[in-house]
């Protein structure tokens, strides 16, 4: 009777993109963003952010010309098969990269703060496998699973921040300002980094029942990312100063080192901390590598995406292993996935959009 | 042939025969004799089947045949309303009568028997399955029709407090093995026209009664179609249990957790079939199942909505809590212990590093070590008889409490954590669930031993993926936490106060409005009366 009725809920789109974004981004944005812009960081980071509500915007309504369909789909209607097939390849190697990038930060950090002696392969393969179980149940549980999780990763983690309070020194936010358009401006393509994932809105607003009602959560989705990364910025800039958090490799994971409670049961919160981080890891993997087998899906033709998920989780290893060390493996990842993510979260839907618009393609 | 005349056979057979096709049954003969050797043929070796023939009348030459299964039926009730009756009554045919069968046949039907349960019957094998049923059957000499004599009686329990689920406050009766007082104690909490109750008929030898209860306006009917369906397609030799039911309907048969809620308490069924769920009642169970269920649903007590809301709002908060405790907390033991000492605070390190000094084992042994004893301990206490099982108790004091501990084979530390997963384990409400969390509970000790934090961290995960996927009835387990409108999580792991649930899960029911708010009008009346005073 009640079948599997394959619906995501606008919520659960909400849930999905937050999810999805906040993954290991959270963990160095501070870092970048002091990079990039000193104690204006959290400034910049809240400027992209807002960028990102056109982003997505322009998603939301390239979507909703197409009912029930997804990108994968509708590439194919605005560009002709072919072309379409290419293009939704290209997002596919992407997602693969993305999700290899996501798995081998989080072993390198596993590594560091817990498992020391674990070799990097099991970590990655154990990691990977426990993805595929829900990724092939299909799109309606991995919207549930997000969905789940979020208040079970959301509320503890901002407990813990606001543990750290104490430790901040909001002076070292000033001066605000400082720093030149030019350099904010130049510094946009480190930071897209930490915003990959909204542009899986391309696929799952394809599921919805009536993709108009996807503005509301997709910019609210925006909007809490972009207030919870500015938070984390600014706290660890406040706690840190910029150029100890532009020294830092996971700024975060330092800000919680920090905190100490007397009284406290648990000393050292990393080990919570990283518990969660996990969690939102996995809602990650889990949301990129649903798209990566049903895009391939789609390419291949074939009704169902389960198949594909299994040779996926080999060829996700694969590439996740290709890094010799976490300061290569960051280096390959900044040399490529930033252009990808500004080619599909910028500019691949506006092209699509004004190509739509041209030929006048609409689904009713 | 017996003493039927061959003219007679001759002219009625292919009628007869037709109708026996109709039907597909073997219809009466119209013969007390021929009816009784048939019967007897059928029912050849079982000596507690009663053949009681007698006469009636005037001239005592109408002849009756009652067939009942002794200890069954209710003797008395024979005596009174057929026997007694019967002797009376039958004299009052008028001799001249046309047909003296049929004539007799309704005159005995609607005038004779003192008895209020009656159905008419003209073939054999109903009759034989309500005489193993316990009902009586009378056969009336010259008439193709017999009677049903609706006289079950047998041995049975009082309806008395069930022992699985005792509550504090709320209504001490519980099913008992009856079908039919089970659907009486549940139509006592709802009189409504609209509570159906559909019966069937499961298992080839047991002819088992299963009712399926429902509202008609609230529940959603491809529910009850559902459930019907998936009952009709059993075919089995016997049912001996709901539970019987429950293994051969249920989504997901790998699943630890059960899809299917089983209570001993009328008020909780009719509670549920209130929210729009479906009940299924099995005769010889005094368990009911209900479906759809939620993991939510497993966590909540009847008792939660008798009780003041921030009382159930507390409780369930400590369901919730205990159900984690017996799922993490010896994993979390052996995580830290083995991998992971540096998050606890440096004294409580040493004084665990102090407590496990000389313990030959590594912490995931000792876990598994007092783990394994404990249920050893629960299950032999649960099958000994009440006396023998204090002593269990004892024993198993002593054993896990000091004697482990004096003899240097675990840790104190691992006691109080045997201790504590078992309390845990003891509050969650639903005994089956509970099993379920101790089997993921060793599961969870397991990948702890092999990868500390991030392996129990892959535990929850794979955990709530399966969660997230199991369905029951096509209701998603883990709602109203996934997939449902933010009024079902009124009643979740907080209840809010009575008045403000006015609506029914909105996932389950398809009338949802179940009472107005009426704080408002209790603050008017109030006002009312001040404003009188103040005159």
């Amino acid at each position: 009777m009640i079948k599997n009725d394959d619906l995501v809920s606008p919520y659960q789109i909400a849930m999905i993109i937050i999810m999805t974004v906040i993954s290991v981004g959270v963990f160095s944005i501070a870092s970048d963003a002091a990079n990039a812009a000193g104690p204006d960081g959290w400034l910049m980071v809240a400027f992209a952010g807002a960028v990102n509500i056109l982003a997505v915007l322009v998603i939301v309504i390239l979507n909703s010309r197409f009912p029930g369909k997804t990108f994968a789909e509708y590439s194919q209607v605005i560009l002709g098969t072919i072309l379409g097939r290419l293009l939704t390849m290209m997002f596919t190697i992407y997602l693969i990269f993305a999700t290899a990038y996501v798995v081998r930060s989080f072993t390198e950090v596993i590594k560091m703060f817990v498992l020391f002696r674990t070799p990097t392969e099991i970590i990655m393969l154990s990691l990977i496998l426990v993805c595929t179980y829900i990724v092939r149940s299909g799109v309606e549980c991995v919207a549930r699973i997000n969905e789940l999780i979020f208040p079970i990763l959301f509320i503890p983690f901002l407990i813990l921040m606001a543990f750290g309070l104490p430790s901040a020194d909001f002076s070292n936010l000033r001066p605000f300002l400082q720093a030149s358009p030019v350099r904010m401006l130049s510094a946009m393509p480190a930071l897209a980094i930490n915003y990959a994932g909204i542009e899986l809105a391309l696929f799952y607003i394809g599921f919805m029942e009536n993709p108009k009602k996807a503005y509301k959560p997709a910019i609210a989705a925006v909007l809490f990312i972009t207030f919870f990364l500015t938070i984390v910025t600014a706290l660890c800039i406040a706690a840190f100063g910029q150029n100890m958090t532009a020294y830092f490799l996971w700024p975060l994971m330092s800000y919680i080192r920090l905190i100490s409670m007397p009284g406290l049961f648990v000393e050292h919160l990393q080990g919570i901390m990283l518990s969660l981080w996990m969690l939102s890891v996995f809602t990650n993997i889990v949301s990129v590598y649903f798209v990566m087998s049903y895009s391939i899906s789609k390419i291949a033709g074939t009704k169902e995406q389960k198949q594909y998920v299994l040779p996926l989780a080999m060829v996700i290893y694969y590439f996740a292993l290709q890094p010799d060390s976490l300061v290569s493996h960051y280096e390959l990842a900044k040399a490529v996935l930033p252009y990808f993510i500004i080619l599909f979260l910028y500019v691949v839907p506006v092209i699509l959009l004004l190509i739509a618009k041209l030929r006048k393609l609409e689904v009713k | 042939m017996g003493g039927i005349p061959v003219g007679f056979l001759l002219k009625k057979k292919d009628s007869r025969k037709r109708i026996e096709k109709e039907i597909g049954k073997l219809i009466n003969s119209k013969s007390i004799e021929e009816n009784k050797k048939r019967l007897k043929d059928r029912l050849k070796d079982c000596d507690d089947i009663v053949y009681k023939e007698f006469t009636a009348g005037k001239e005592q030459i109408f002849k009756f045949l009652l067939v009942y299964t002794d200890g069954m039926s209710r003797g008395d009730l024979l005596n009174n309303a057929v026997l007694n009756a019967l002797m009376i009554h039958a004299r009052e045919v008028p001799p001249d009568a046309r047909e003296p069968g049929e004539e007799l046949y309704r005159l005995v039907r609607y005038g004779g028997l003192p008895a209020s349960e009656l159905t008419d019957n003209d073939n054999l094998e109903d009759a034989i399955l309500s005489i193993l049923i316990g009902d009586a059957v009378l056969f009336i000499d010259g008439t193709e029709k017999s009677i049903i004599i609706g006289a079950k009686g047998w041995p049975k329990r009082s309806v008395s407090e069930p022992n699985t689920e005792s509550l504090i406050r709320g209504p001490r009766d519980g099913f008992t093995e009856t079908f039919r007082e089970n659907t009486a104690l549940v139509r006592r909490r709802i009189r409504d026209h609209r509570l159906k109750l559909k019966q069937l008929r499961v298992g080839r030898r047991s002819f088992t009664d299963v009712g399926v209860m429902y509202i008609e306006d609230i529940v959603k009917p491809e529910l009850v179609e559902e459930v019907l369906q998936r009952i009709k397609t059993i075919e089995i030799d016997a049912i001996m249990e709901s539970g019987y039911i429950e293994q051969l309907i249920e989504d997901n048969y790998l699943s630890p957790f059960p899809q299917i809620n089983i209570t001993e308490r009328p008020d909780e069924v009719a509670g549920s079939l209130y929210e729009g769920r479906v009940a299924i009642l099995v005769d010889n169970s005094p368990f009911a199942l209900i479906v759809p269920t939620t993991l939510n649903s497993l966590f909540q007590s009847p008792e939660d909505y008798y009780d003041r809301w921030y009382i159930s709002t507390i409780l369930r908060f400590i369901r919730y809590f205990a159900s984690v405790l017996s799922l993490l907390l010896p994993a979390l033991y052996i995580a830290i212990t083995s991998f992971q000492p540096d998050i606890l605070p440096a004294k409580f390190v040493i004084s665990i590093a102090a407590a496990r000094q000389g313990i030959p084992f590594p912490a995931i042994i000792e876990a598994f070590l007092m783990e394994v004893t404990f249920e050893l301990l629960r299950e032999a206490g649960l099958r000994l008889p009440v006396p023998i099982g204090s002593a269990i108790g004892i024993v198993g004091g002593i054993v896990i409490g000091t004697a482990a501990v004096d003899a240097g084979i675990v840790s104190p530390i691992m006691v109080i954590i045997v201790a504590v997963t078992a309390i845990s384990s003891f509050s969650i409400p639903n005994y089956n669930l509970s099993v379920g969390f101790r089997m993921l509970r060793f599961f969870l000790m397991a990948i702890a031993g092999v990868f500390g934090l991030y392996g129990i961290m892959l535990g929850i995960v794979l955990i709530l993926s399966h969660l997230v996927k199991l369905k029951s009835f096509g209701i998603p387990y883990m709602s109203p936490y996934v997939s449902s409108p933010a009024s079902d999580l009124k009643d979740s792991i907080v209840r809010v106060p009575t008045f403000l649930m006015g609506k029914r899960p909105v996932l389950l029911a398809r009338n949802i409005i179940r009472m107005k708010n009426n704080r408002q009008l209790i603050n008017q009346l109030e006002q009312e009366k001040d404003g009188n005073d103040k005159k």
